[in-house]
């Protein structure tokens, strides 16, 4: 890690504990500050597999992508840290089985397909009825996780989402900002 | 260094009861301790309402693992959280127990400002629908005092704290002194004019009514809207002991504030048949010590103050101390509440919200209001809200890609409407607190033991929520309406209430019309334990003016030199 990230990082931490933030949130920041590994659980193959199905969903555009703002380190934590140990067995195989659907029908690992191979597979397990139903089950899960991690990030909150901690007030039918033309990735929402 | 022990009163507990016992005697010039059985709270240090999810290590998940091992029952409510756990108590250090076919949720906070901090702020007055209920049908005893009786202290203690909602003029849910009202929503707007013109004006959708500040108030900033009102408010702009009564009370010189302080007995003084004191447990040293004082009150929370005078026992009063009527721990009720419906409003697409209101809408009671309900007795009112959820909805919406990703980026998504009911709960002798025969807490107290169920009219009034809820949300016109049934058991509201009944005589309850104990003048009870009934409105507002109106009579009693 970079000294400027560091000092960024510790910066923050410091601002966190003035608001009086977890001790474990700190020591989050503390980890990566000092460049150590907050993963735990996912093997490189496994993360792998979620980073590539991750910026499927939520690739780079104007804003970033859901690698970008580390959404697998953060389901890296969850599976590992805060999954019951059938959870995290559940999940491990569901990936294994989202895996082996992008090898049945694309012929290699998710990871190594092309865009628009990646988006087949993804589009054959979401046709599928049955949410229940493997590799279905743990795909939404992780896309659910996929979700969560992405739009609460620091850089996503703040920079995309342009969260206002304090808005200072209520307003119950405020109009919609005006949309910018481009179709897609656009800045300027609320 | 606290060589004080007497004092001219001591109040047990710091939250929202013992906070305004604390403001009301020492402003009377009365030398008042209070004592908390869990440590301070430094607003400035404690609360965590603006903590963002990524500084959460498990962004807002919550350490699943620490709180399944430390807050098994707590964990249960949704402020124990990844940061707001610390104001809940630890279940392995404050055990209770219940039959295994009557589960029972108690959600306790130890601390300084008590529950006071994470509680829901809704208030809403009784009105004498209430006050008579019991009379009327038998379930119950008769209240001692009717809505002429608190009104005046509801006035007071609302101008002090501050409360924010909007004049209606219903005679079952008075109006208060109200702050400017929080705005409704674009939809609730509409859905209000509809349900009342397609019910005849019977059922009223109004904003909620809570006990936070929409303009600045009594040396309190007004709301700020960050949303998390149970992490703590570092401006006070919801009601707190901590933040409102408590330095009200400093104020005065009068207050002396016992932290780690648990209590296990009220003293009883058979030669005067008064209650002098209270014998205390330091909850880190575990030395045990005495205070004692003129009067006591008890506000410590509906179940620990029972707990509390269940463990008080003497020759007098070998079932619990001012239990000579043989009520004490029994008629405890709580709310049920959850069941409803939720619908999906078409088109408003062009109307967002801007902040977080930590409010929402509430239906007044409309069931046996005016013509009788044929499946139940009594009523409930509905809590609820609408909105669009945005980025929220992606986890389980199909697609992928830039398009996805912008659509939960730049569209809110649909709006939705929801509400469900609260609803009273008829007091029945068999619900319950005993002392648990063999379990103990940490300091070695015997845990309470809690049978409550619900039963058949409880059972009748769920299903009506459903119904009603549903038949309102197509009425505003909503699709996709689903209702909900709710499996709470009791205690989940944490609206706990009774086990030592005001009543018109010493036979029938524990409490005089002025929250005195029947069998021991001096002593007091002012939180939820002495309600004889429980009405559908949440209850905390009722607790603040009873415990006004008591101190201000005992104030008076002392002064005639009664007591």
């Amino acid at each position: 890690m970079e000294r400027r990230d560091l000092l960024r990082a510790t910066g923050a931490a410091a601002a966190l504990s003035f608001f009086g933030a977890p001790r474990d949130a700190l020591a989050i920041w503390s980890r990566v500050a000092r460049g150590g590994a907050i993963l735990g659980g996912l093997s490189e193959q496994q993360l792998a597999l979620i980073g590539a199905v991750a910026d499927t969903i939520l690739p780079r555009t104007d804003t970033p992508s859901a690698t970008d703002v580390g959404v697998p380190a953060f389901i890296d934590v969850v599976v590992s840290e805060n999954d019951s140990d059938e959870d995290r067995a559940a999940f491990v195989a569901g990936l294994d089985l989202i895996e082996a659907r992008a090898k049945a029908t694309a012929g290699s690992a998710f990871a190594q397909l092309a865009p628009s191979a990646r988006a087949s597979v993804i589009e054959s397990i979401e046709a599928a009825q049955d949410r229940r139903a493997e590799p279905a089950r743990t795909y939404w899960r992780l896309k659910g996780l996929i979700v969560h991690g992405y739009f609460t990030s620091e850089p996503v909150m703040k920079e995309v989402l342009k969260v206002e901690v304090m808005p200072g007030r209520f307003e119950g039918s405020a109009p919609m900002p005006v949309r910018p033309s481009t179709p897609s990735g656009a800045h300027g929402h609320a | 260094m606290h060589k004080q022990t007497t004092f001219d009163a001591i109040v047990v507990g710091s939250g929202i009861s013992g906070g305004w016992a604390a403001k009301e005697l020492t402003e009377h010039g009365l030398k008042t301790l209070v004592l908390e059985a869990g440590g301070p709270v430094d607003p400035n240090v404690d609360y965590v309402e603006h903590v963002q999810p990524w500084a959460m290590h498990f962004r807002g998940f919550g350490d699943r693992k620490a709180l399944e091992r430390d807050y098994p029952v707590q964990r249960g409510c949704y402020a124990c959280d990844e940061v707001g756990h610390k104001f809940f108590v630890n279940d392995n250090e404050n055990p209770y127990t219940n039959p295994a076919d009557a589960p029972f949720k108690w959600f306790r906070g130890r601390q300084l400002g008590g529950r006071s901090i994470t509680w829901g702020r809704q208030v809403y007055r009784w009105s004498d629908l209430d006050f008579e209920a019991n009379a009327k049908d038998g379930n119950g005893n008769d209240w001692p005092i009717r809505y002429k009786d608190i009104a005046p202290w509801y006035s007071h203690v609302e101008r002090f704290i501050g409360i924010t909602g909007a004049r209606e003029g219903l005679s079952q849910l008075p109006d208060g002194e109200f702050l400017p009202a929080m705005q409704m929503t674009a939809v609730e707007k509409v859905a209000r004019e509809k349900i009342l013109k397609a019910f005849g004006g019977e059922r009223v959708m109004t904003i909620g009514r809570a006990a936070i500040l929409t303009q600045n108030h009594n040396g309190r900033l007004a709301c700020h809207y960050c949303g998390p009102c149970e992490r703590g408010c570092i401006t006070h702009s919801y009601f707190t002991s901590l933040g409102s009564t408590l330095p009200a009370a400093k104020k005065t010189g009068n207050l002396t504030v016992r932290p780690n302080s648990v209590v296990a007995e009220v003293l009883y003084d058979a030669k005067l048949g008064r209650a002098s004191g209270v014998r205390v447990i330091d909850a880190n040293t575990m030395e045990s010590r005495e205070y004692t004082a003129r009067i006591v009150f008890l506000c410590a929370s509906t179940i620990e103050s029972v707990r509390l005078l269940l463990n008080s026992k003497s020759a007098r009063f070998p079932d619990g101390l001012a239990n000579g009527s043989g009520t004490l721990g029994k008629y405890v009720m709580d709310h049920h509440y959850g069941s409803g419906a939720s619908g999906t409003v078409p088109g408003f697409t062009d109307k967002r919200t801007i902040g977080r209101r930590p409010n929402g809408i509430y239906i007044a009671r409309f069931r046996n209001v005016k013509a009788a309900h044929p499946d139940f007795l009594r009523g409930y009112g509905m809590q609820g809200g609408s909105g669009r959820n945005g980025w929220g909805r992606g986890g389980s919406m199909p697609g992928y890609g830039a398009a996805f990703k912008d659509s939960l980026i730049n569209d809110l998504g649909p709006w939705s409407l929801s509400a469900s009911g609260w609803g009273e709960t008829l007091p029945n002798e068999k619900n319950a607190v005993t002392l648990d025969p063999t379990v103990t807490d940490k300091w070695g107290i015997p845990a309470a033991r809690i049978e409550v169920r619900w039963r058949d009219n409880e059972r009748a009034m769920d299903r009506d929520m459903m119904t009603a809820m549903a038949e309102m949300l197509e009425a505003v016109g909503c699709t996709n309406v689903r209702t909900h049934r709710s499996n709470n058991p009791p205690g989940h509201c944490i609206h706990e209430m009774g086990g030592a009944r005001m009543s018109k005589t010493q036979t029938e309850g524990v409490l005089n019309r002025w929250n005195q104990a029947w069998d021991v003048k001096n002593l007091f009870i002012t939180d939820g334990a002495c309600m004889a009934s429980c009405a559908c409105q949440n209850p905390s507002i009722t607790y603040m003016a009873l415990t006004a109106r008591a101190v201000s009579n005992a104030v008076e009693l002392m002064k005639r030199r009664e007591l």
